[in-house]
């Protein structure tokens, strides 16, 4: 199973888990796995169908939308972060 | 509340104080319970916000920066806990360009004003559950 490391904010939305261990082939189902275990975690995570525009996910230190967007492969060892963009003045 | 122990507090202020005539950004690294953000530890980042003559206004955090200060928070059992900025020359409000560009309610949001090129007062601020605005948070320095 993949394991998704869920940002400190949202972890009331996790069960206070930190790192939640999901199935699923690919990003997309990995994160459809997450939100099925944990569905309050849905509404900060997308807008719609699409992930909202201040959330990025990483694969072990890489953007997900530079390898293969939500169908990137996923296995047992890897390691997916929600990493949001921040900026401001 | 976020909690912040003085050593760490210079630290931010001289971060500030470097980056003086732009904002300086950085993350918070500790612990989170009950809504108390407690500090223990910060990385500052590069500001990348893309246009040069903007950053004395303007700071962006690089998400490839964030995810490997995430990975290294980890292994030592801490969390990113908030976001620190410095304001050069303007007050450590939250401004509408901040609100714009936040992220999950739950961070804390340090701004430390940098005046002509020293550092002022810090304020820190948290998002509405519903991102409408943000709300000051108390803030206790520690000694250390």
């Amino acid at each position: 199973m993949t394991t998704i490391r869920i940002p400190t904010p949202l972890r009331p939305y996790s069960g206070g888990q930190s790192n939640i261990q999901v199935s699923g082939d690919t990003v997309g189902a990995a994160l459809t796995d997450l939100t099925s275990q944990h569905p309050d975690l849905r509404q900060h995570l997308f807008e719609g169908d699409k992930l909202r525009s201040f959330v990025n996910v990483f694969l072990n230190e890489e953007d997900v939308r530079y390898l293969d967007g939500a169908e990137t492969a996923v296995s047992d060892n890897d390691t997916l972060m929600i990493i949001p963009s921040i900026a401001g003045g | 509340m976020l909690i912040i122990p003085d050593e760490i507090q210079e630290q931010i202020r001289a971060h500030g104080v470097e980056s003086y005539p732009y904002e300086g950004c950085g993350l918070l690294l500790g612990t989170a319970v009950n809504g108390t953000n407690t500090v223990s530890a910060i990385r500052p980042t590069q500001n990348v916000w893309p246009v040069e003559a903007e950053k004395p206004t303007r700071f962006r955090i690089d998400e490839r920066e964030w995810a490997a200060v995430e990975m290294e928070a980890m292994r030592q059992g801490l969390d990113v806990v908030g976001v620190f900025h410095s304001h050069p020359d303007s007050p450590p409000a939250a401004s509408p360009r901040d609100l714009a560009w936040a992220a999950f309610p739950g961070y804390s949001y340090l701004i430390t004003e940098i005046r002509q090129g020293a550092p002022h007062d810090g304020r820190s601020w948290q998002l509405l559950p519903d991102r409408s605005g943000f709300v000051e948070e108390e803030v206790k320095i520690e000694d250390s």
